[in-house]
């Protein structure tokens, strides 16, 4: 009783850490958002100003024919309009003039039109001088109310810059002092928590126990002086036994190199174990009895000719298949080991395990940009009625992710169709966006089905690089299926091959393609 | 003055930032509503029309719970009739009969409407697509018959009459109640907008377009899909609550599947994912015939020749623009757009001498 409970309070402590972990990724994303929004913020109040003194300055430099650089500019760019305008026209009436005496017909006309252009231009030159002209008639007059009201403003913008500029620099302090002490708090409990988890539930179980096997060795002690029979000293040898059996089961549960607490033990390094996994469909072995291990941020590719059961063994271990037989063992964050068969397929990508398809899974109706949303489904903490109200802090949380998804789109150099809809975007576009998806989840295990198909040689070599550059950008394992076997040769660190279920060789690229029995599952048997 | 008019700039810019909020436009559509129901009340338009909007509105909540089914969710149901002529005996058994206040009505008939719609999620997670809706139906014609026997409760088919109406001790008039379907109305709308641009509304498309993929990226089908059913049938009921204190007469031949059917064009029609495009949808098969064709006195001698009307109207529409009236609606206003924009143009090239 004593030891589930501990298990419980352990597995609350375990979620309570890797929940205040993620709120302070969280909280640390925030704060350079809230910072440039603030920043932001400030910039274009100041612009604004600076915008709406200029037009109520305009108007009296204005009337006050004072060449102001930027009324002088905006005139000359007027004159330059209407003169290239009527040069273009002039030179079409030229040119219409000439057709017309080489033809013979009436080009007296073209005369006619010519002086009418030279008058319409004069005017049009008069009308922005007129436009720009002194309008007051009193122009000493004018400058004066034009220097004070300058004046006025200046002294007003500096004021209202210098209020603004304050404001922010109060700001900036308020919420980075803030985000300090939130974040502060959050690693004292978290150091607090990890404290507990490592030393004391084990710390007090064992001393327990410990103290438990002394009282039973004084007490057999005490019973063989006083000359007991065999089988009384045996009963007790069995109990201590016992308990020092249930410390070291304990000691072993309790270890960062965990197990899942029946004692399955995944060796350090290794973040996915498949054991002796079988699944038949009726009388079709599609997996039989395969064991392998994926090493934790590393490559692993798994190929094999068609209908080698490439695809069921990803589905077994997302969980789309009840597997017939077998056990799968995943690595955790904090180290905890998990057995995946105890998982629905929905809670798979929690535990940090996301895939792509196939053939490309998009939702038709939403942006690229909502679509990468969508994927992120898991990292929303907001509830239904908080959706519902559209909280503040469900905002905060669209914002954040929103800067996220971006982020992961530029990196892919996907930002141009970060609002564009997936109808129409050409194929290798749609199978990097499936990709850049399974980012969205922070996942630590991301398995591929056949990243390639259907992209040419040049899309497939980018996606090469850009595998390497996700697992080492993003510490993920990647674990992927793929028949280009020049991208699988190219990219893996160990590569699995399987024919008709079972495994045919595992080992590194090189060792694969000479492997024997690979060869004549790909060839024929006599190659 | 110069300041003035600054200040009267300023203004028009905040007012236009804030007319991109998108709550703005339904905000405003509600106000004309309460306006127009005012001018009803002022006796300046017809009376008949301002009841006829209300009816056309209470279809309308339950067109937008059906379309976050149909639409977002991808599931068909057929059953919405008996949904809302649930709403319809809860009120009517509970407020009218019993006479209990008008909170413990709202309690319970919320309540059976969540146990009812998770009922019929339960369902969905077995069974999808056509045989749904054959399900659903089923489900509809089994209310409606125990509509017709249990009369305790609803009595029976003489229908069931809902008289003495009172909130807070006081009876409701029907200005009062018109207020009320329009506060509630866009209410609904502003939360189904919420729940649209939301993780949830997101989720719902997910796994209309992919049941895998949505499981794979995290969306539990079991929740979901309870959700969609269960606010499609609270949406539902609260329609048919509307409809027994507006109409005040409730009797099962109502419940048939003509109304369901009716439900479902008008969602069709109006575009499943727009709520504008739904209210539309709703206008053209409830509302058009009660407010405009009664006016023409052809329609006045034979009424059921305003079903043709609405039948060619649905055909056109389902032909020309099968993404529904919404897409008309943005094909105009891209139009609208674009003249705008060239008239602009021209004026600037006249004001200020640019190049035409």
């Amino acid at each position: 009783m004593a030891k589930m409970i501990d298990a419980f309070l352990n597995s609350l402590r375990l979620d309570a850490v890797a929940r205040r972990r993620e709120q302070r990724t969280f909280l640390s994303e925030y704060l350079p958002i809230l910072e440039k929004s603030i920043e932001v913020k400030a910039a274009s109040a100041i612009a604004r100003r600076q915008r709406d003194d200029l037009a109520r300055l305009h108007d009296a430099a204005i009337a006050a024919g004072i060449a102001e650089p930027t009324i002088e500019a905006e005139r000359s760019a007027a004159l330059e309009r209407i003169r290239v305008r009527f040069d273009l026209k002039r030179r079409a009436n030229a040119q219409n003039r000439k057709r017309a005496l080489a033809k013979r017909t009436a080009s007296e006309l073209f005369d006619d039109v010519l002086a009418e252009l030279v008058a319409a231009e004069a005017a049009a030159v008069a009308d922005i001088e007129r436009r720009f002209a002194p309008s007051a008639t009193d122009l000493p007059a004018a400058t004066q109310a034009y220097r004070s009201l300058l004046a006025a403003v200046t002294a007003d913008t500096a004021a209202v810059v210098g209020a603004i500029v304050r404001r922010r620099d109060r700001r900036f302090a308020v919420v980075r002092s803030t985000y300090a002490a939130k974040l502060a708090r959050l690693d004292a409990r978290i150091a607090e928590l990890v404290s507990e988890l490592e030393t004391s539930p084990r710390d007090r179980r064992e001393t327990v126990l410990r103290s438990r096997i002394a009282a039973l060795t004084r007490a057999l002690d005490k019973k063989s002086a006083a000359g007991a029979s065999a089988a009384v000293r045996s009963k007790y040898a069995e109990r201590i036994a016992r308990i020092d059996a249930g410390i070291a089961k304990r000691t072993a549960r309790l270890n960062p190199v965990g197990d899942d607490g029946n004692g399955n033990v995944l060796p350090d390094g290794v973040i996915l174990s498949v054991r002796n996994l079988t699944m038949r469909f009726g009388g079709l072995r599609a997996v039989d009895d395969l064991s392998f291990d994926v090493k934790e941020g590393e490559i692993f590719g798994l190929i094999g000719p068609n209908g080698a059961g490439k695809t069921t063994i990803f589905n077994c271990i997302t969980r789309f298949y009840r597997a017939t037989s077998g056990e799968m063992y995943y690595r955790k964050n904090l180290g905890q080991v998990i057995r995946l068969n105890d998982y629905p397929v929905h809670d798979i990508i929690r535990q940090g395990i996301v895939r792509t398809f196939q053939n490309v899974e998009l939702v038709w109706e939403l942006s690229i940009l909502d679509n990468l949303l969508v994927a992120a489904h898991t990292v929303y903490r907001t509830g239904f009625f908080g959706q519902l109200l559209h909280t503040p802090r469900l905002k905060r949380e669209e914002e954040v992710l929103r800067a996220k998804a971006l982020s992961v789109l530029k990196t892919l150099d996907l930002l141009p169709y970060a609002y564009a809809v997936p109808y129409g975007l050409p194929y290798g576009i749609l199978k990097k966006i499936e990709l850049a998806r399974t980012l969205m989840a922070s996942p630590r295990l991301i398995i591929l089905d056949e990243p390639a198909a259907g992209l040419n040689d040049r899309e497939t070599e980018d996606l090469a690089k850009l595998i390497k550059r996700i697992r080492d950008d993003h510490h993920a394992t990647i674990f992927l299926v793929e028949h280009d076997m020049g991208l699988v040769m190219d990219v893996c660190d160990t590569v699995c091959a399987i024919s008709f279920g079972k495994m045919l060789a595992i080992g590194t690229p090189a060792e694969i393609q000479a492997d024997k029995a690979v060869k004549s599952a790909y060839l024929g048997e006599e190659s | 003055m110069a300041l003035l008019a600054l200040r009267l700039r300023t203004f028009v810019k905040r007012l236009s930032a804030l007319s991109r909020h998108p709550y703005f436009g339904f905000v405003v559509f509600g106000i004309a509503l309460v306006v127009l129901r005012l001018f009803a009340l002022g006796g300046i338009v017809p009376n008949s029309l301002a009841k006829s909007l209300t009816v056309t509105m209470i279809y309308a909540i339950v067109a937008l719970g059906f379309s976050l089914l149909l639409g977002y969710a991808g599931l068909a149901s057929l059953g919405t009739a008996g949904f809302v002529g649930l709403g319809t005996y809860f009120i009517g058994h509970f407020s009218g009969t019993l006479g209990q206040t008008f909170a413990v009505t709202l309690a319970v008939s919320l309540a059976g409407a969540v146990v009812l719609g998770a009922v019929v999620g339960f369902i969905s997670l077995r069974i999808e697509g056509m045989y749904l809706a054959i399900i659903t139906l089923g489900l509809s014609e089994i209310m409606r018959e125990i509509f017709k026997s249990f009369t305790a409760f609803t009595n029976g088919v003489n229908g069931l009459e809902f008289r003495n109406f009172t909130l807070f001790g006081a009876p409701v008039s029907e200005f009062a109640v018109d207020m009320i379907v329009i506060v509630v109305f866009i209410l609904l709308i502003l939360g189904t907008l919420n729940i649209i641009k939301s993780p949830t509304g997101r989720a719902l498309l997910a796994m209309k377009n992919s049941d895998s993929a949505a499981q794979s990226m995290g969306i539990g089908l079991m929740r979901h899909r309870l959700l969609a059913f269960v606010l499609a049938t609270l949406y539902a009921v609260i329609g048919g609550l509307l409809y027994m204190m507006d109409q005040k007469f409730s009797i099962p031949t109502t419940w048939s599947l003509d109304f369901s059917l009716n439900i479902l064009a008008a969602v069709v029609v109006g575009g499943a994912q727009s709520i504008t495009g739904i209210i539309l949808g709703t206008f053209m098969i409830f509302g058009l015939n009660m407010t405009v064709l009664k006016e023409i006195a052809f329609f006045r001698e034979f009424p059921d020749a305003t079903w043709i009307v609405s039948g060619l109207l649905i055909i056109l529409i389902t032909m020309f623009y099968p993404g529904g009236l919404i897409r008309l609606i943005n094909a105009i206003r891209f139009k609208l757009t674009a003249a705008i924009r060239k008239i602009r143009a021209k004026w600037r090239a006249y004001r200020y001498g640019e190049d035409d």
